[in-house]
């Protein structure tokens, strides 16, 4: 029995479908078993970003209303044969999601893979709840900004009260991750520290990547950042993927470390 | 020898005309139900039937013992000595004096309901954060032990005491709010608007005070001095 992680931002455009896409290939990357589904009906992004577009086939849509099975419609990756794709239907709307078709298709994935990712659509809609409904773990990805927090804050909420798991009397265990960090913006005090976003979130931060220009590359090209052995975006995605593998991983402040070349090898010197 | 003795009520009539008999049966029956008719007459089988029917004891041709004891009260001699628009009055003046009663007692209840639902009152401790979008209203004192996220509100007929950060909306109509330093909270108090920055204090207390608001601190900032 595998893993089901939902992950969710509750506002747009702070990350979602990149992260989904680099934590999966990060966990194929462990030799483990991962698929990532993408929730976002009538928007799929996710085939793009891991730059598996032209072999969509089959949606999920079609899984779950049994035109096909879930082996026929699984794409496998190009980069890792550990990581296999899920795609949503572009077609249709949240509308066609119900509480029973969503459990089958999440329990049939759970069965044979160790790590399921669903990518969340924005918002609280129906889509995202249905989502989050069959969740064991979810992830919330923030930016360091009020808005971002406070949709996020709203969607734990959701989370809260909806989730099959809780509604049995069980936690689903949040994990936190704060995406697009400015380390310059935030040392000059312009961007929201993660102490405070911690503080008023109140779950367990499992990463923090910075912001990073090759990602916008690195999704144009359909190739996961975390191939990029150069980047610091990259690096960081390796790492909140060997924590969720079990790995012991020290935190890296990317806050701090990102300073210039410079100031590196002077800091070098006074050690 | 067994021996009862009763005192009773007795009806006595003379029976001259049957009509005026029934007629006088039908109207005012029922008041004579518990007491003895004596008719003086001859009973034809027309109001035999008749008494048998209204459910009336009754005695025929008897002289009634003429004791001191006796009373006799003659209905229509009494009917028509008292006035009836002093009956009226006297009557209005009974249901206006029941209607009061009724009101002045509903009034004393209702402040007994009120006095035993205060004494009722527990005060409610909640340790939950509260994020975005979640509302809860309280009838009575809340004491908060964590945040109040941007996006939540508080609402509270009684006392509240906020041990944390409040980033949300607060609505109190207590006689006292505690609340910490909260930049960004948004206050009511009562009705009125409490300019957050007011609230310098690590706690501050703030209550309602001959329709004035005071703001008073509780615990006081810290100072770090220079070592």
């Amino acid at each position: 029995m595998g893993t089901v992680i939902a992950v969710i931002s509750g506002k747009g455009g702070v990350g979602k479908t990149t992260t989904t896409a680099n934590l999966g290939l990060g966990i194929a990357m462990n030799s483990k078993k991962c698929a990532i589904v993408d929730f976002d009906i009538g928007q799929r992004n996710l085939d793009m970003i891991i730059g598996l577009e032209n072999r969509v086939v089959y949606d999920m849509v079609q899984v779950m209303d049994g035109d096909c099975t879930i082996p026929q419609a699984i794409i496998k990756s190009k980069v890792n044969e550990n990581l296999h794709f899920l795609a949503a239907s572009q077609t249709k709307d949240k509308s066609v999601l119900t509480s029973q078709k969503v459990e089958k298709l999440v329990k049939d994935l759970k069965a044979s893979y160790d790590f399921v990712i669903l990518d969340a659509p924005a918002g609280i809609e129906s889509g995202f709840e249905h989502t989050i409904e069959f969740a064991d773990e979810a992830i919330i990805v923030v930016n360091p900004e009020v808005s971002s927090i406070r949709d996020a804050d709203r969607a734990i909420g959701i989370l809260d009260a909806k989730s099959q798991r809780v509604k049995e009397g069980h936690d689903v265990q949040k994990y936190l991750i704060i995406n697009r960090i400015n380390p310059a913006m935030v040392q000059s005090g312009e961007m929201l520290k993660s102490d405070d976003i911690l503080d008023i979130l109140n779950i367990k931060l499992i990463g923090k990547i910075p912001e990073d220009k090759s990602i916008i590359d690195a999704s144009n090209q359909g190739r996961p950042v975390v191939l990029d052995k150069k980047s610091e975006a990259g690096a960081a995605y390796i790492r909140v993927a060997n924590r969720l593998c079990g790995k012991d991983v020290p935190f890296v402040d990317v806050e701090v470390t990102q300073a210039s070349g410079v100031f590196k090898k002077l800091a070098g010197i006074f050690k | 020898m067994k021996q009862r003795q009763f005192s009773l009520k007795v009806l006595e009539v003379e029976l001259d005309n049957e009509n005026e008999f029934i007629e006088f049966f039908d109207t005012h029956g029922l008041l004579f139900k518990n007491h003895l008719i004596s008719i003086n007459g001859d009973i034809s089988d027309r109001i035999k039937y008749y008494l048998d029917e209204m459910g009336l004891k009754y005695i025929n041709n008897i002289t009634l013992p003429n004791g001191k004891n006796v009373k006799s009260i003659d209905i229509n001699h009494q009917e028509n000595k008292v006035d009836k628009k002093e009956l009226e009055i006297l009557e209005e003046k009974l249901k206006s004096q029941a209607i009061d009663c009724r009101i002045k007692l509903q009034e004393a209840q209702n402040i007994i309901n009120e006095l035993e639902k205060k004494s009722n009152r527990e005060l409610v401790v909640l340790d939950d954060m509260l994020r975005s979008g979640k509302e809860i209203d309280i009838d009575g004192d809340l004491l908060l032990l964590n945040r109040v996220n941007s996006g939540a509100t508080i609402k509270t007929t009684g006392n509240l005491i906020i041990t944390q950060v409040v980033e949300g909306a607060v609505r109190c109509n207590g006689s006292f709010m505690m609340l910490t330093v909260s930049p960004k909270a948004n206050i009511i108090f009562n009705g009125v608007e409490v300019d957050n920055s007011l609230l310098q204090d690590k706690l501050n207390r703030i209550e309602l005070k001959d329709n004035k608001i005071y703001i008073t601190p509780v615990i006081k900032k810290e100072i770090n001095w220079v070592q």
